[in-house]
């Protein structure tokens, strides 16, 4: 078996949906050893989410659950009750990290308090990810994927272009706080785990979403403060083409950055003869009269077919992109031929393919020990290895603790 | 006190454009010494877009650059000439790290590859970031951030109820890619901790972009379909948008997870009755009403500021949050309190606000202690204090324009 990277790191993650559950997917995923933690009876909110298999919620088949959850073993407990905080002390003793994104105005209530926790475990690095930090005005707000997704900017810059005063900034798809959140999280936590080998010695890590998030606010921050300026949705793009764009039989993204991908577009399109117009002479007129130069483009890409346009470009080093449905993405020889794609069998869902990992390591592959945990699913192997015996471990069940 | 967690790690950094420097900027929000390798004959084209202030350009004046590259030192090097390769090589037998983001087989060409790179330093990680990855039949395809947000599937998935399909941003493609890069090299120095390996890590940008959408990805595997583009509705809470505020372009996003909370939204809006309702008193009614629920929603907002609602809304613990602009951000009272800003004199652009570290450790806190380089600024630094030459020898090398 190949070494994993992460092999012999122990985490506790707890908390719900995205981003806990991303970033300690990421480690698990590279081989550390995951024990995610849910409460009792309903278990993460991810589970109520789908897709479902024929559309029918069931807490073990939600297919956001499936994916955010591999490689991880599960347990139940009530963080609440006193007696769930004693066996919580017990792991903690045992964990490299605690990664949670509790909201701060529940984690005293749930007994995560670092200073306690790092008297049992000085060794023990703890991330809270929260939507707006430990600290400041703000830090209780509460807080969902689309209103973070605000506050760090992001929202306001995507949208309809020019003429579309009339429509509101635009989430995209998903989760995407949540998964920047995790990403970034993991990024803060294998950082304090490095630092841990020297000395040993753990610590707190306050993270901030919202400023998680704002740091990839593009543009934006930068113009206000180099040149006092708004970027938003409405505003024009500073070059062209760079745009999607209706083919007969799909869409396709024109992007020609430089002046010789432009050159080879011009050629593919058989050099019509307005491409010589001086309106369009290089990247930054073409961008200023964008709104003829789309007519034209658009006129000559409606009878086209995407993939074909994708593939000529692509040959004259014009880096178009279609737009992929996930069909295309489950069929694209490209990803199969990485292996991004892996079929996964779980004993309850049942067997469907899962994106993997998007790197290849070469000493420390990717490599799948178990797929997502059902509610509860290792309690007793978990338990028992903090010296737990069964009946405790039943009688706790009954109370609703485990 | 304590030094950060990845002070005394060197990073060869031999990225541009985006991706790769946000990824780097992160192992030096780290602490790790970063050194970009950069040459006037091949300028990034961060150093070459605006904003500049006063509109007066640049290569140091660039705020994009200056914003994605705080931390950072800067060696110029021709790496067209043998001799630039050359120190390239050397730098790199002294480094812990290479990252890089040309397309695929760039590096290899110019004698860079990581066979060669590897066997001048043992246990070195090199990470490769491209648009498709370094295997495959696309391998040699290009791509920017934008287009593998498009190619990823996202754009399939967002846009607004029965429009077009539609971007992420400018560049999601780009950070997302960087980031998941960080992620792998740190999994890779771990490793190294433990055993004293090194390793090659070939990092797809496409499928870092396809690793954020499992809701349309698993759609597909089990049921064969995916997600209509539905705006910023979402199946499980209602209202869940961005609704219009007073002012010009101002807006607020809201979301409402549960019934309670919806109860709470109606009290703090002034309208009890509203509760009552039974077309709107359960998630699948207001779903059921939800171009009326909107619409109602919106003419309590668009009378009021975005804080305002935000205010009113949160007291009452319902999530709300003003969708921030570029100076929004900027003057965002709650993260300056935190001391997320950095504002560090910069020899060209002065004292300006730029973003910090979305993280404080205890222990080791992690800071930016530089403002982003000046273009070559640290060449003497590195080639005397890393690597060991003389004085005569630069100025030699500088003569020969293979500093540059």
């Amino acid at each position: 078996m190949p070494a994993r990277a992460l092999e012999g790191f122990r985490i506790i993650e707890c908390g719900e949906m995205v981003s806990a559950a991303y970033a300690a997917k990421l480690m698990a995923d590279m081989g550390a050893e995951v024990i995610k933690i849910e409460e009792p009876a309903s278990g993460d909110a991810a589970r109520q989410r789908g897709p479902f298999p024929g559309k029918l919620p069931h807490p073990e088949k939600s297919g956001l659950f499936l994916y955010l959850n591999t490689n991880k073993r599960g347990i139940t407990l009530n963080l609440e009750d006193r007696r769930g905080q004693e066996i919580f002390a017990r792991l903690i003793t045992q964990a490299d990290l605690l990664i949670h994104n509790y909201h701060p105005t529940r984690m005293p209530a749930l007994g995560l308090e670092y200073e306690r926790l790092a008297r049992l475990n000085p060794s023990l690095v703890m991330t809270s990810i929260t939507p707006f930090g430990l600290s400041g005005p703000h830090k209780d707000y509460q807080a969902t994927d689309l209103t973070l997704w605000n506050a760090g900017g992001l929202c306001y810059l995507n949208g309809g272009g020019p003429g579309s005063e009339h429509l509101p900034p635009l989430k995209p798809f998903g989760q995407q706080a949540g998964f920047q959140a995790g990403v970034h999280a993991a990024v803060a936590s294998l950082g304090a785990l490095f630092a841990r080998v020297a000395d040993g010695l753990g610590q707190h890590i306050d993270f901030s979403v919202q400023e998680c998030l704002m740091g990839m606010a593009e543009f934006a921050p930068v113009v206000a403060s180099y040149a006092g300026l708004v970027v938003s949705r409405l505003g024009t793009k500073p070059l062209q083409p760079l745009d999607l764009m209706e083919c007969k039989d799909g869409w396709i993204f024109l992007c020609c950055v430089e002046e010789h991908q432009w050159r080879a577009f011009v050629e593919i399109m058989d050099s019509p003869q307005w491409a010589e117009e001086p309106l369009f002479a290089d990247r930054l007129k073409r961008a200023e009269n964008w709104d003829a130069l789309k007519l034209l483009l658009q006129e000559w890409v409606t009878d086209q077919s995407a993939d074909e346009l994708y593939r000529r470009a692509q040959a004259r080093r014009i880096p178009f992109a279609p737009v992929s449905t996930m069909g295309d993405l489950l069929s694209s020889e490209h990803l199969k031929a990485r292996g991004f794609f892996a079929e996964i069998v779980h004993p309850v869902a049942g067997t469907f393919a899962y994106p993997t990992v998007p790197y290849q390591f070469s000493a420390t592959p990717w490599t799948l020990r178990r797929p997502a945990p059902c509610l509860g699913q290792h309690n007793a192997e978990v338990y028992g290895g903090v010296g737990m015996r069964a009946q405790e471990v039943e009688h706790l069940k009954q109370a609703g603790i485990i | 006190m304590s030094k950060p967690p990845l002070h005394g790690i060197r990073v060869a950094d031999f990225c541009w454009a985006w991706a790769g420097p946000y990824g780097a900027l992160q192992l030096a929000h780290l602490g790790a010494e970063v050194i970009r390798i950069e040459s006037a004959t091949r300028l990034c084209p961060s150093r070459q877009i605006p904003p500049w202030p006063d509109e007066q350009r640049g290569v140091n004046r660039a705020g994009y650059f200056n914003q994605y590259n705080q931390g950072k030192r800067s060696l110029t090097l021709d790496l067209k000439k043998p001799e630039g390769i050359a120190i390239a090589k050397q730098l790199v037998a002294k480094s812990d790290i290479v990252i890089e983001n040309f397309a695929a087989g760039i590096m290899d060409k110019m004698g860079l590859g990581a066979a060669v790179l590897r066997s001048l330093k043992p246990d070195l990680i090199m990470i490769a970031l491209s648009g498709y990855g370094a295997t495959g039949p696309e391998k040699d395809y290009v791509s920017y951030g934008p287009p593998q947000v498009v190619l990823s599937g996202m754009s399939s998935l967002t846009g607004y109820q029965g429009g077009p399909p539609m971007q992420a941003g400018f560049s999601y493609g780009d950070p997302n890619g960087g980031v998941h890069g960080t992620f792998a090299v740190l999994c890779a120095l771990l490793h190294r901790a433990k055993t004293g390996e090194g390793q090659y890590i070939d990092l797809s940008q496409r499928e870092a972009c396809a690793m954020l959408l499992p809701e349309g990805v698993m759609d597909y595997t089990m049921n064969g379909t995916q997600p209509p583009r539905m705006g910023n509705r979402d199946p499980y809470m209602a209202p869940h948008g961005v609704f219009r505020c007073r002012g010009d372009d101002r807006w607020v996003s809201i979301a409402v997870r549960n019934d309670e909370e919806w109860r709470g939204m109606c009290a703090a809006m002034g309208q009890a009755e509203l509760a009552a309702a039974s077309r709107f008193a359960t998630l699948a009614a207001r779903k059921e009403n939800e171009d009326v629920l909107e619409q109602l929603v919106t003419a309590w907002t668009r009378e009021r500021s975005a804080e305002e609602v935000t205010r009113c809304l949160q007291q009452t613990g319902v999530p709300a949050y003003p969708s921030l602009d570029g100076k929004d951000i900027l003057a965002n009272p709650h993260v300056a309190a935190r001391g997320f800003f950095v504002e560090l004199a910069h020899p060209e652009v002065g004292t300006r606000r730029h973003l910090g570290i979305p993280w404080k450790m205890s222990r080791t806190p992690c800071e930016v202690h530089r403002p982003a380089p000046c273009l070559g600024q640290d060449t003497d630094y590195v080639l005397e204090e890393i690597l060991g030459l003389s004085r005569e020898q630069v100025t030699s090398l500088k003569e020969r324009k293979v500093l540059v």
